[in-house]
């Protein structure tokens, strides 16, 4: 369980995270949704001990992230995919996934390598293993990515705003990927701007604006218009959303 | 003091006569494998000296950066040749004897690995903070990833400049024939001696200086081309 | 007795070396600096036979030890040219063409930082070529290549230390003398090497205030 409790961050003097209170159960997928500079991605990296706290607590089954001690077990347990891919440039699609494995997890090589390429065939790459991330196009280092999160073998995936660097067509190719992990079990705390998307296969929806969360409902709540979008913001948030679905539906 | 003419019979001197230097080849080639070996040798001290500089100059210690700044800070200010004759006059005095080419290879590591630092300083604050985060959150610890990502994509990007650090090395190699080491150019002088004809020996030894540090740019560029095919696409 | 203690005349020795090492630096910055711009102007010019060869002297001189050419200069032109050479002349024929051949490819360099744009204005609005080069091309060049030279100059009072092993009696040469007397190598080359160090501080701090005076006569850089 991912236990997030009253946590505040400010960079300088401006606050990005104020009191945000949020659990995420194992087996949930929860989609945090908001407007640019409303925190979420900070939220995240938080989590992932990439930003530390100025206020509250992290926990990740039971681990202060906050603590330099219990960090490295915390994050053994989570793994996350970066909406710019960050993949290692020097190394190839299979070393990519498999490095983590061998250093942190010490599987052996060829155990660590057997399971990388079953990882890379899982999302259609088994040809491309052994190719170097600037060979691949984006939506082919997304899934390597997602690979190399998932070789881990995390308890909770922390996706940041995984599709945004990504043209419609290589996001609709990663966004069949996570919908069918979601549909595994896979426990997924998602940072999207596809609101279709994360209605689709969300359980919950956490909406954050200016660093406060404004609500966390399940989704059908969420978008309900007695639910979520009885909130001007929410509404008005929603509202300018491009629509990703045609009328009607 | 004024180099008395040695030349007395002005007439029985050919102009310019290179063949000269056939007869000692050999002699001239182990002088160049020495300071093929003093090179190699000092090229892998400057970047382990290098890299463990510049690692001191990023760390989060304040006293660690301060250190390695006036490391780096003193050896490029200061001639070669001071450095080299302080190491090989003053060692002996403390009780280390080391012979003329260790003496030698150990200054050449200890001025190119100020050089070193930098060109890798530059190449680690080059690389994008996104890959460490990555490496970072996968919970791969700080030593491996220094080893196995910080410095293999400092290095790599690093090639070019890191080339003009083995030039200058190669260049500043010759200093050591003041040290009674007799690499290229200590070979060299003892040829010039004895054929009495310097003007050719060291306008041969000119053009080969040139021409190896030509081949050596020219393979540097080439393993550019190569490593950095697989990085960024861009090659330049 | 062997007269083997320091005594206060060695600190005149070391002034004296250190004049001369800085004497021969000035004078032969100077001398390399109108080689090299010369050789610049050739190239830009487009001299037909000088602008190979001056590319072709450059690359030489760049590649190549400057020991080499101390030797060269010191040991081979008496035998080649029949003429007696002086230490501090092959010294200064030496480091002004070393020098020079830096200088070469940083002038090219600044000069062709300069957009032909500008060039071809110039030569509309009627100035002539000499006039295009002094009063557009020089400042700007002069602007850019500032802060490469400093590190070229720094470089090459380092540089002058090799005199010593022709006979000069320069900082290092008295440091060897020295050296030789009082046998007692860590404070003689720790005061030689510190001397040359404050010298090159001083070099690259007065460079840097010709920098930011030079600069403030191109104010668009401030933009």
């Amino acid at each position: 369980m991912i236990q997030v409790e009253k946590v505040g961050k400010k960079f300088g003097a401006v606050t990005v995270l104020d009191g945000v209170d949020l659990t995420v159960q194992p087996g949930e997928v929860v989609s945090i949704l908001g407007a640019s500079g409303s925190g979420k991605s900070t939220l995240i990296r938080c989590i992932n001990g990439l930003e530390k706290l100025d206020a509250g607590r992290i926990t990740v089954d039971e681990f202060d992230v906050s603590n330099p001690k219990q960090l490295a077990e915390a994050r053994k347990r989570s793994g996350t995919v970066f909406q710019l891919f960050n993949l290692y440039p020097h190394m190839t699609a299979l070393q990519n996934v498999t490095l983590a494995p061998i250093e942190v997890l010490k599987l052996p090589r060829t155990h660590a390598e057997e399971e990388g390429r079953a990882l890379l065939a899982s999302v259609d790459l088994a040809d491309r293993a052994d190719a170097y991330p600037a060979q691949l196009s984006g939506g082919q280092r997304q899934r390597v990515g997602i690979c190399r999160a998932l070789a881990m073998k995390p308890r909770y995936l922390l996706l940041d705003e995984v599709t945004s660097a990504l043209d419609p067509e290589m996001t609709a190719e990663v966004l069949n990927i996570l919908a069918a992990l979601a549909k595994q079990g896979t426990t997924m705390l998602f940072v999207t701007h596809e609101i279709a998307f994360a209605r689709g296969i969300s359980d919950r929806i956490v909406f954050l604006d200016k660093g406060k969360l404004v609500v966390d409902l399940p989704t059908d709540r969420f978008f309900a218009p007695d639910g979520g979008l009885a909130n001007p913001r929410i509404a008005q948030f929603l509202s300018k959303m491009r629509p990703h679905r045609p009328e009607g539906n | 003091m004024k180099p008395v003419s040695i030349y007395a019979e002005p007439e029985k001197r050919v102009l310019f006569d290179p063949s000269i230097l056939m007869a000692h080849l050999s002699f001239l080639a182990a002088g160049a494998l020495l300071t093929a070996q003093a090179c190699v040798l000092a090229l892998t001290g400057s970047l382990v000296v290098g890299a463990g500089v510049a690692i001191a100059r990023t760390s989060a210690s304040a006293g660690l950066r301060k250190a390695a700044a006036v490391y780096v800070d003193v050896f490029r200010n200061v001639p070669f040749i001071v450095q080299l004759f302080f190491f090989y006059y003053g060692l002996p005095e403390i009780g280390i004897y080391i012979d003329a080419f260790t003496t030698g290879v150990v200054a050449l590591s200890i001025a190119g690995g100020a050089f070193a630092s930098d060109v890798i300083r530059s190449g680690i604050l080059a690389i994008d903070p996104g890959i460490i985060e990555a490496a970072e959150v996968s919970g791969l610890s700080k030593r491996i990833i220094f080893t196995k990502i910080v410095l293999p994509v400092a290095l790599r990007t690093s090639i070019r400049p890191l080339g003009s650090v083995l030039i200058n090395l190669i260049l500043t190699s010759s200093i050591l024939s003041t040290i009674t080491l007799n690499e290229l150019t200590g070979s060299a002088k003892i040829v010039a001696a004895d054929t009495f004809r310097p003007f050719e020996v060291y306008a041969a030894l000119l053009v080969v200086y040139a021409a190896f540090t030509y081949a050596v740019s020219i393979a540097i560029t080439l393993l550019h081309r190569r490593q950095n095919r697989y990085l960024g696409g861009k090659v330049t | 007795m062997r007269f083997a203690a320091f005594t206060w005349y060695d600190l005149v020795l070391l002034a004296q070396g250190l004049g001369v090492s800085l004497g021969l630096f000035l004078v032969t910055s100077l001398l390399g600096l109108a080689l090299g711009t010369l050789w610049a102007v050739i190239r830009y010019y487009r001299v037909p036979g000088l602008t190979p060869l001056v590319a072709f002297v450059a690359e030489l001189l760049k590649n190549s030890p400057v020991l080499v050419q101390l030797f060269l200069v010191f040991f081979g032109f008496p035998a080649f040219f029949k003429l007696n050479v002086t230490p501090v002349e092959a010294a200064v024929i030496t480091l002004t063409g070393n020098t020079a051949a830096f200088i070469y490819v940083i002038a090219v360099a600044a000069i062709d930082s300069i957009g032909r744009d500008q060039i071809e204005a110039a030569r509309v609005f009627g100035l002539t070529r000499w006039q295009v080069l002094r009063r557009v091309i020089a400042p700007q060049a002069a602007a850019f290549a500032i802060g490469p030279l400093i590190g070229l100059l720094v470089n090459q009072l380092q540089v002058t230390s090799l005199i010593s092993v022709i006979g000069v009696l320069d900082l290092t040469k008295i440091g060897a003398i020295l050296n030789l007397r009082t046998l007692k190598p860590f404070i003689v080359w720790t005061a030689v090497g510190l001397l040359y160090y404050l010298a090159a501080k001083l070099v690259a701090r007065i460079g840097w205030r010709l920098e930011r005076r030079l600069s403030r006569y191109s104010a668009w850089r401030g933009l």
